[in-house]
């Protein structure tokens, strides 16, 4: 679809989640992989802002205030571009 | 009869994302008639309890278990998401006639796509927009009013916990019910996919006109908490103190309460025994129900302390924290660390954490989850640890080298667990879709003392139900078996080999000759696989501990009686090695079956069951066998 072929050029400069340093600030680009459904109902969801609190086996997010775990291979299913 | 001429209450249910604050409302709308489910924190079953409009009508109220959306993607939100639909047979009939969706006011962007997927299933909703108070403390500027026109169904700004919106509720979910409301944001025809992305970018457009953020939020206080209490070295310190620490004070301050009910026992069977004549009724009595019932009843201050203990980690957030640092640890046998709440759950009783195995993803992690949750050491086994752990120790020791030993106990139960587990995950083999650790780590909050007593309590009284039921039975039954058929000898120990338990017990002396115990230690394990704390009241009536008026209590007269006993060639039967021997029986043996039942029902097989029980019965024998044959080789 053409809207999502101008979201991939948005994201040449993307890095996935499990890239991103943290304590910066981030916005979702794409989520997409086999859990994308699961991860965008735990409020991992296009254009929303995500703050990446800890790294590690599982990291630490803030999306909307609230913070998820989610382990490194979910971080991977997250583009993300820096605020 | 009342109830066939009135028609049945209107159902309502109560849906939301997880930490949403469902059962704060739940418990606020239904108030003390609520049924407190059989496990704390998260719901994984369906609870119901009654409510009146303010205009006296009754109406059911069904809280359903949280989940994120109605895809059903883990056995709890399949529960949520068959009784929105009416049951596997989508049954108009059997679907709520209103739907009251919670959801947390400060998390509108994730919360509200639960919401919208209950109103394109065509049922009345009523948004409680529940914790505003958090909300607006971090500067969400709200606008419910917009929310409601948008959505076109009734919004009630509201905070639980503090009984504050509650009346507001009840008003819009008073009759009739607000008609089902237009889902515009969806179109016709639209894929799930599609459906998906529509439902995100009304959500987005709904945020930033209803309820506008700040422009980059702060970190929090739980952040800076979660700073520390998730440090990779720092924070296990504070996880092995926290569990540490509960350990102890249950060992410790239940001491006091205890000993009130031992009193208060003894003072019973001193009255009863003064007023009845000497006989079989009085023995009855006294040894048979005040003794038997006694001796389990006195756990009743750790059982609750357990549950207290159990209920304030969940309450103030900790508890998700411990899951996250446990999901290294349990990553390592193949589980993760979701596993680690239904575990650390079936230390209190393995039933509610073999159902809170529910929010498991993974359906192979959750077999072997529940498989090993039995040896998580439950609160039963807790009435046999102190019976046998002062027997380890010399009596003056310090409640602390006491706490260390149940802790190394639990540490046994717990280790075997996870290696077993390893085993049987490699076994079971890969998941068809794999599954990874996500989880929420809710805001750190005072814990809500109003909902921890009330579970509490509610524990507290299914124990003593059980005592005053099921064990009272038992022990009236064990009463008769070793009393009956009587001896002319009047030597007790006579009279107790020629009665019918003394029998039994010489049938499976062979048995149980091999881990170090005698015929009324086997009767005694054999009574216990009913439930495992009939275990010392078994052992009171065999070893004939006779109640007296003065404040020694059933337990220590018990253990004084154990210890002087001996065996026929003149050594002491039970030594620190037999004690030991029989610890590790009661670790690992399944003793309870309630529990295999439950396993049974939730692995819909009764093989897994079944299986299980035998397992880990062979298992305690042969662990048991080892350790005495080994330790005597070593000449403990």
């Amino acid at each position: 679809m053409p809207t999502l072929d101008v979201r991939e050029l948005e994201t040449d400069s993307a890095m996935t989640l499990s890239q991103a340093s943290v304590g910066c600030d981030f916005r979702i680009q794409i989520v997409s992989g086999p859990q994308c459904d699961r991860l965008r109902d735990l409020g991992f969801c296009e254009s929303l802002q995500v703050r990446k609190l800890a790294d590690g086996r599982n990291m630490i997010c803030s999306v909307c205030g609230t913070r998820l775990a989610i382990s490194q291979e979910l971080g991977e299913q997250v583009k993300v571009t820096p605020l | 009869m009342s109830e066939t001429t009135q028609p049945a209450p209107d159902t309502i249910a109560l849906a939301g994302n997880p930490n949403s604050g469902k059962t704060t409302l739940f418990n606020a709308l239904t108030g003390e008639a609520a049924k407190v489910g059989n496990y704390s924190g998260v719901t994984v079953a369906v609870k119901t309890g009654e409510m009146f409009t303010p205009h006296g009508k009754k109406l059911r109220v069904v809280d359903l278990p949280g989940c994120y959306s109605l895809k059903a993607g883990s056995p709890d939100e399949k529960v949520a998401f068959d009784f929105l639909v009416g049951g596997e047979e989508n049954d108009p009939a059997k679907q709520p006639k209103l739907v009251v969706c919670v959801v947390d006011a400060s998390n509108l962007e994730r919360h509200l796509n639960l919401t919208l997927q209950v109103i394109e299933l065509g049922l009345p909703v009523v948004v409680a927009l529940n914790m505003v108070d958090l909300a607006e403390k971090a500067g969400l500027r709200l606008d419910p009013q917009k929310i409601s026109e948008e959505l076109s169904v009734p919004v009630v700004p509201m905070q639980a916990n503090a009984d504050k919106g509650v009346i507001d509720l009840k008003h819009a979910i008073r009759h009739p019910f607000p008609p089902a409301a237009d889902p515009h944001w969806k179109r016709d025809g639209e894929d799930s996919e599609t459906a998906g992305r529509s439902r995100r970018t009304f959500i987005q457009m709904l945020c930033t006109v209803a309820a506008r953020r700040p422009e980059q939020d702060q970190l929090t206080f739980s952040d800076k908490i979660d700073g520390e209490l998730l440090h990779p070295v720092r924070g296990w310190i504070y996880l092995a103190v926290t569990m540490f620490v509960v350990f102890w004070a249950i060992f410790s301050f239940a001491s006091i309460p205890m000993g009130w009910i031992e009193s208060a026992q003894a003072w019973l069977a001193g009255r009863v025994s003064g007023m009845m004549a000497e006989g079989d009724l009085q023995s009855l009595v006294t040894d048979g129900i005040i003794g038997g019932v006694g001796s389990v009843v006195i756990f009743l201050p750790q059982i609750v302390l357990l549950f207290l203990f159990i209920g304030l980690l969940e309450s103030s957030g900790y508890m998700a924290r411990a899951a996250f640092l446990m999901d290294r640890v349990m990553g390592r046998v193949g589980l993760s660390g979701k596993a680690f709440l239904p575990l650390f759950s079936s230390y209190a009783c393995a039933i509610p954490g073999v159902l809170a195995t529910r929010t498991i993803d993974s359906a192979k992690e959750r077999l072997v989850t529940i498989f090993i949750a039995p040896w998580m050491s439950c609160s039963a086994r807790l009435p046999v640890y102190f019976l046998l752990v002062p027997m380890l120790l010399s009596r003056d020791e310090g409640h602390w080298v006491q706490a260390l030993v149940l802790f190394g106990l639990y540490s046994i139960g717990t280790g075997t667990a996870l290696i077993v587990a390893k085993v049987l995950r490699k076994k079971l083999g890969p998941d068809e879709i794999p599954s990874h650790f996500m989880l929420e780590l809710p805001p750190y909050r005072a814990p809500q003392w109003s909902y921890i007593l009330r579970h509490v309590c509610g524990r507290a009284w299914a124990f003593l139900r059980k005592a005053g039921t099921i064990i009272l039975g038992l022990t009236i039954l064990l009463w008769a078996l070793s009393t009956y058929p009587k001896s002319t000898s009047d030597d007790p120990k006579e009279q107790l080999a020629n009665s019918a338990m003394g029998r039994v017990g010489a049938v499976i002396e062979p048995i149980v000759k091999p881990l170090g115990f005698d015929g009324r230690v086997g009767t005694a394990i054999l009574t216990s696989f009913a439930a495992r704390e009939v275990f010392n009241a078994t052992m009171a009536i065999l070893y004939q501990v006779e109640e007296t008026d003065d404040e020694e209590a059933t337990r220590s007269a018990l253990r004084d009686r154990l210890a002087a006993e001996k065996r026929a060639d003149g050594t002491a039967m039970f030594t620190p090695l037999t004690v030991m021997s029989l610890l590790i029986f009661y670790i690992y043996a399944l003793q309870c079956l309630p529990t295999t039942a439950v396993v049974a029902r939730e692995t819909g097989s009764w093989r897994w069951g079944l299986g299980q029980f035998f397992f880990m019965t062979a298992f305690a024998y042969v662990a048991s066998l080892l350790v005495f044959q080994i330790g005597k080789l070593f000449g403990f």
